[in-house]
């Protein structure tokens, strides 16, 4: 093999800790399982198949503690009565949670969890339940003598009728392999091999006899040779040493009697042993001694009538996620390739508009660009996973939760079967888990709470996901006693976050937006509006790093349901380019609903706000550019608007002049060249030039922080302040660089 | 991972073709590994004994590894079924300590050796000699190219 045995180890490893996670999962899921249905064996079973292969994979991995553990809370699983154990759910709940933190523990080569606790809760199953535990694998004490050369009437008789029948008869002591665990195993092994040379007469040990795991004996009566016995009774892995020694026809009673005769395999057995091997002319084919196949009933069953329906072959292959990332970054190359390709065409075109070999340069690049677009979305797809993924793991978490604030809260699941790139789906575990905490404990009221209110006592969290045209959307949602908006917004004025003016033209989903401010979340206890805004910054920040927007939408004692949309994927977006001061900018295309012409004069000031209407909307206006190129020739100055979405709210943006669309493949920005979050990346197109792609959330809601500032100003209406500016212009050096 | 002398059919020289049978894709893998390093090949793999039993139609592995407990059908049962079915199959019996009785019970209905996990590289080499008996040949170094 080409690894080294160090490097082999920790590839099986990783394959370790990738698997044992899943196993972890079908631990959890098993035992909610149990919980509602205490007592079903069925269950119990499945979780100690379970734990079973946890403690196999752990211990080929040479994860000793982990192997330990498992296969002792796997013995306490196999007793009888443990499946009745009240217990039992709460107990295979903590042993899912102490392995994952062992397995965690070596993953982070960490110091190992204690056990002790689960060890004790363990013992607890083997001990608590009145029955006896009848373990399967001691033995009761001897029942029989140990070596029995006292043989029963009927072996005697069937020693008597083989001897009668001129076989001859051998006695053949295999002592079985100290390094074998299963000795009763390896003796029927070794029964096995050895009736198939023979008739055997007598076993020896009773298999209830401890000596039963040393050795076995038999009589036998064959008409093979003593070598041929010997080559059949060496197993490996089973049999040690073998001995054998033919019987003399003579009082068996004493040839046997020997007891010791392992240690004497006499030369003069092995002389006789000859003749009697070669019995051809002498005595009759003998019958009793025919050999026989092991599983000799069934003759051969026609090979399965039914034709094999191809049984998908398990043909999965298991791929690191960077390798495919890598494949995805290519391709990426290749689309920027294309648009160099296309631009220089386009160029050939403009110089030679007659040249006839365009028509087939076209035709080329139509059909590079088809294949181009079915590679990425191939790339794209393996990349993609269900949410199940992700789902399965709140059953557990919404118990915990309940449990521990006192709530009777039930789990449902929609959509796990929409896909969705894994990376972006790594990401919002976390804020999702977040929301899902929140819901339970938060969201929805205790028992007594509801009833007073007629709800059913019981609450109801619901996690969908699905597609929504290039995005996905993923719901958390409770039918708790919802978010109060003027709370809210009452505290937010108390915290200095927001005046009492803005605060009164704030919208619903205005207001709602608050809890995700940074702010909100560090205040002291809130109650009934609840902590729900404790750690919310940190959701709302997760899902900004990646273009994704959240939506709030509440019911005063109704619930409130969460609403993520998050991108397809995080590599290549269909992007609007555009200028402004000479710089070039992209957003992704559909955050644009519109894009509209309009003048100067028609914006409007609003509380401090520079606003333009269009046709019958009214929208608040964001620009990028300095507010001294915005006062040159005011009024008949035509501008661009782009009329774009940020979460539920939609803005004009003004910018110069439109580029075009385009798909742009993101390069990532190092933080270190460019530390800013209203950036989410760069491109570089065919022609060399470098793009910034602005991350519109984060723009908008830097420009409503920067309001007080602005107040001054109130002519520039939504500006990026002078500092946010030389930052976008300077990423944009650096970029070209 | 330790160089053992390939074994080969003796047949036709070609590689002995395995069935893996294991509910733990961890552990499927690691077989796969050490019957790669016996100069074998994995001929399918099954995930529980259903499909054991139909991969073992389609493709009439000369050794198949079977573990015990798994989900469908356990082992035991798809052993004795592909026994039943073929009887010159071979199989070998996957299990940990615990589970003696099993073993016995598979090698009553015709398995023809077993293994203990975890599984030790050198005793499934020294195994798979055995059960392919005369049906095995080990292939001298120099042919050991592949």
């Amino acid at each position: 093999m080409t690894n080294p045995p160090d490097e082999r180890g920790a590839e099986l490893r990783e394959l370790f800790f990738e698997t044992s996670q899943e196993l972890l999962q079908a631990l959890n899921e098993e035992t909610l399982k149990l919980e509602k249905n205490p007592g079903d064996e069925e269950i119990v079973r499945s979780i100690r198949r379970t734990v079973h292969t946890l403690k196999g994979d752990s211990a080929a991995c040479g994860l000793r503690e982990l192997s330990e553990l498992a296969h002792q809370f796997e013995d306490a699983l196999s007793l009888e009565g443990t499946a009745a154990h009240a217990a039992l759910a709460e107990i295979a709940f903590a042993a899912a949670d102490v392995f994952g933190a062992i397995i965690a523990a070596y993953q982070g080569r960490t110091g190992l969890p204690s056990t002790e606790a689960l060890r004790q809760r363990i013992s607890e199953l083997t001990t608590a339940p009145p029955i006896p535990h009848a373990r399967r694998k001691k033995k009761p004490a001897q029942s029989t003598p140990d070596s029995g050369k006292d043989w029963t009437p009927a072996e005697k008789q069937a020693i008597a009728e083989a001897q009668a029948a001129g076989a001859p008869l051998y006695e053949v002591v295999v002592k079985i392999d100290p390094h074998c665990t299963m000795p009763i195993a390896a003796r029927q092994m070794i029964q096995h091999a050895i009736s198939a040379l023979g008739q055997v007469l007598v076993v020896r040990p009773d298999t209830k006899s401890p000596s039963a795991s040393k050795q076995v004996e038999f009589v036998f009566a064959s008409e093979n040779g003593k070598e041929e016995i010997a080559v059949k009774c060496h197993i490996p892995t089973i049999s040690g040493d073998v001995s054998i020694n033919p019987i003399q026809t003579a009082p068996l009673q004493a040839s046997i009697a020997g007891g010791e005769m392992i240690a004497s395999p006499t030369i003069g057995g092995q002389h006789s042993a000859a003749p009697a091997a070669n019995p051809v002319s002498a005595s009759s084919p003998g019958t009793p001694a025919a050999p026989q196949p092991p599983s000799n009933e069934t003759p051969p069953a026609p090979a399965s009538e039914t034709a094999p329906a191809h049984v998908a072959a398990e043909n999965i292959l298991r791929v690191e996620a960077g390798r495919i990332d890598n494949v995805l970054n290519l391709v990426g190359e290749l689309i920027i390739g294309k648009s160099m390709l296309q631009q220089a065409l386009n160029e050939l075109a403009g110089r030679y508009p007659k040249e006839p070999l365009r028509g087939k340069f076209a035709d080329a690049m139509a059909f590079q660009s088809r294949v181009l677009n079915d590679l990425q979305r191939s790339v794209m797809k393996i990349r993609m996973v269900p949410v199940e993924q992700l789902f399965r793991r709140f059953p557990r978490i919404v118990r915990d939760v309940a449990r521990q604030c006192g709530r009777e809260v039930d789990l449902e699941l929609f959509g796990q079967e929409t896909d969705l790139d894994k990376g972006i789906l790594d990401i919002i575990a976390e804020p999702l888990t977040h929301l899902v905490r929140n819901a339970v404990s938060h969201g929805i009221e205790t028992a007594e709470e509801r009833r007073a209110k007629g709800k059913a006592p019981r609450g109801k969290i619901r996690l969908n996901a699905y597609h929504q045209g290039n995005q996905v959307l993923v719901e958390v949602s409770d039918d708790g006693r919802g978010i109060d908006v003027q709370m809210i917004r009452n505290r937010a004025i108390e915290l200095g976050m927001v005046t009492a003016e803005e605060a009164a033209h704030f919208t619903e989903a205005e207001t709602l937006n608050l809890i995700f401010r940074p702010g909100f979340s560090t205040a002291k206890q809130i109650t009934e509006v609840s902590g729900r805004g404790v750690g919310m910054d940190v959701v709302q920040s997760v899902l900004q790093r990646m273009k994704a927007t959240i939506h709030t939408e509440t019911h005063l004692g109704r619930g409130t349901t969460f609403r993520l949309k998050l991108p397809l994927t995080l590599a290549i977006i269909k992007a609007l380019m555009f200028w402004v001061e000479q710089r070039l900018y992209a957003i992704p295309l559909n955050a644009v609903s519109q894009i509209a012409r309009g003048f100067e004069s028609e914006v409007h000031q609003v509380d401090n706000y520079e606003v333009l209407q269009l046709r019958n909307q009214v929208l608040p206006l964001l620009r990028l550019g300095s507010p001294l190129a915005a006062h040159i020739d005011r009024k008949s100055q035509k501008l661009f608007v782009l009329v774009i979405t940020v979460g539920e709210r939609k803005y004009g943006l003004i910018v110069d002049a439109l580029e075009g669309e385009e798909e742009l493949v993101i390069k990532a920005l190092d933080d270190q060249t460019f530390s800013t979050d209203l950036v989410n990346g760069a491109s570089i197109l065919g022609d060399g030039k470098v793009v910034l792609i602005l991350n519109l959330p984060a723009v908008v809601e830097h420009i409503s922080h920067a309001r007080p500032e602005a107040v001054g100003r109130a002519n520039y209406g939504l500006l990026l302040n002078a500092a946010d500016r030389a930052r976008l212009a300077l990423g944009a050096a650096g970029g070209r660089a | 991972m330790e160089q053992f002398a390939a074994v080969k059919r003796s047949k036709d020289g070609q590689p002995v073709r395995y069935l893996i049978v294991d509910d733990s894709v961890f552990a499927r893998k690691n077989l796969a590994r050490m019957i790669e390093s016996f100069g074998g090949q994995v001929a399918a793999e099954a995930g529980d004994g259903l499909t054991a039993i139909s991969e073992f139609d389609r493709t009439h592995p000369d050794i198949v590894l079977m573990d015990i407990t798994m989900p469908q059908m356990e082992g035991i049962e798809a052993a004795e079924k592909i026994v039943q079915a073929h009887p010159e199959a071979r199989v070998v019996m996957v299990s940990s300590v615990g589970y003696q009785e099993n073993i016995v019970a598979a090698l009553q209905r015709g398995a023809r050796h077993f293994v203990q996990k975890p599984v030790k590289p050198e005793v499934l080499y020294e195994v798979i000699k055995y059960v392919m008996g005369e049906d095995g040949a080990v292939a001298t170094a120099a042919s050991t190219g592949a």
